[in-house]
């Protein structure tokens, strides 16, 4: 029925067809692991064998991919990533809708992912640029191919890598397991797998691309937040200070009491918008960063 | 396949739902070393006789949900040939669920048991 290791895989695909693609990835990578073990001790007791006959009991044991596919599935239905167990809405009022924000904790996370990925994002972004142009430029000589294949499997790694941090952060159920090439390929064909895999370029882009969006993140969140606490902080500055602390025309100018109620609550305004914000780029690098790193 | 067959079916797995992540707790909290998916369904197949229903590939699910509750840890070893193994190992949480999940399977067994003699 099954003629080899990758058709498995592929019936498992199909039938998970419309489950997250996260999902399917672990749930490939365990068929793939447990089935090339037990066909390797097959294959020690008995050589002959073609691999589809040995693979029969195999899969006989390990299960057909729609037994196997509806195990994860029905596992999955309990263990959902932490965040996102929150993020059904309630039935709450309008005002719960936005001051909800504050007590969420995706928008926390969102916040700490954005100054997070300013870091990781130049981190990523260096290490692209300087792993493909040391990498092409060693190709014309033979150690040119072990750092090209280092440098693509780190990146493969870091791809993994920003997933759990997607996931933690953000509650986008990303892989948990790492994707692996065929084995027993030679050093040229290994390199040639990860060359004509997609997933090696995309996740390549997405680390070059995280450097600017980290700063566009960065700039935002740090202006519209500190913009609004500073509205908010200057009123009591002037009244515990009692000094000028908002300029307007030609000078400071002390700033009657109304005009500080205002100010106050126009800061807290622009806070929660802020927070709504922050809340929204997560969502989005969420839906992005599974859209770019598992296909 | 008759109505009565897809009950059956039903049925046992629903009941290997629970049990075999009792299993697993037991069979890697006996283990000294950490194990491996292939390794432990191998284990259980030499163990006894086969369970029908309870395919190999439903453990590596389980495995993983344990290890997400926090009751088991894994390690991730590249293989001369092949792909990487999961080595997986219990964790303290792990031993304490797995010692009143067996009171708690003990408790059923004789319920169930008691009510099945009429």
């Amino acid at each position: 029925m099954f003629n080899t290791i990758e058709d498995y895989l592929d019936a498992l695909k199909k039938e998970m067809q419309g489950s997250d693609a996260a999902l399917l990835q672990d749930a490939q990578t365990d068929a793939r692991e447990h089935l090339s073990l037990a066909l390797e001790a097959a294959r020690e007791k008995a050589p002959a064998v073609s691999e589809a006959e040995a693979l029969k009991p195999i899969i006989e044991e390990y299960g057909t991919p729609e037994e196997t596919a509806s195990a994860y599935q029905e596992i999955e239905r309990r263990t959902s990533p932490s965040l996102k167990q929150v993020s059904k809405p309630g039935p709450g009022s309008i005002w719960a809708k936005i001051f909800g924000v504050y007590i969420d904790p995706r928008t926390w996370g969102s916040l700490l992912f954005t100054f997070i990925t300013f870091v990781t994002g130049i981190i990523y972004f260096v290490l692209a640029v300087a792993g493909a142009s040391i990498s092409v430029s060693l190709l014309i000589l033979i150690v040119g191919v072990p750092i090209a294949i280092l440098f693509l499997l780190s990146v493969q790694g870091l791809a993994l890598l920003e997933g759990r941090l997607v996931e933690a952060l953000l509650g986008e159920r990303m892989p948990r397991r790492p994707l692996f090439a065929q084995p027993g390929l030679s050093w040229l064909g290994r390199l040639k797998a990860l060359l004509t895999d997609k997933h090696t370029w995309i996740s390549m882009m997405y680390m070059l691309l995280q450097m600017p969006l980290g700063v566009v993140y960065f700039t935002l969140n740090i202006v519209l937040i500190t913009l609004a606490l500073s509205f908010m902080a200057a009123p009591v500055v002037q009244i515990f200070l009692n000094i000028p602390v908002v300029s307007l025309g030609t000078g400071p100018v002390l700033l009657p009491y109304w005009a500080m109620i205002l100010m106050m609550i126009s800061g807290f305004i622009l806070l929660t918008l802020a927070m709504h914000l922050v809340r929204a780029l997560g969502w989005f690098h969420g839906r992005y960063a599974k859209w770019m790193l598992v296909s | 396949m008759t109505d009565l067959s897809a009950h059956t079916k039903k049925f046992q797995k629903e009941l290997n739902a629970g049990t075999s992540s009792l299993i697993l707790l037991s069979v890697l909290s006996h283990s000294d070393a950490p194990m491996y998916g292939y390794q432990i369904a191998k284990m259980l197949e030499e163990s006894g006789p086969d369970i029908p229903m309870m395919k190999q590939g439903t453990l590596y699910p389980v495995l993983r949900s344990l290890e997400e509750n926090g009751l088991l840890e894994s390690i991730v070893e590249p293989s001369v040939s092949g792909p990487p193994r999961r080595y997986y190992k219990i964790t303290a949480d792990g031993r304490a669920a797995k010692d009143e999940w067996i009171e708690i399977w003990k408790q059923t067994k004789q319920f169930v048991d008691a009510n099945l003699k009429g």
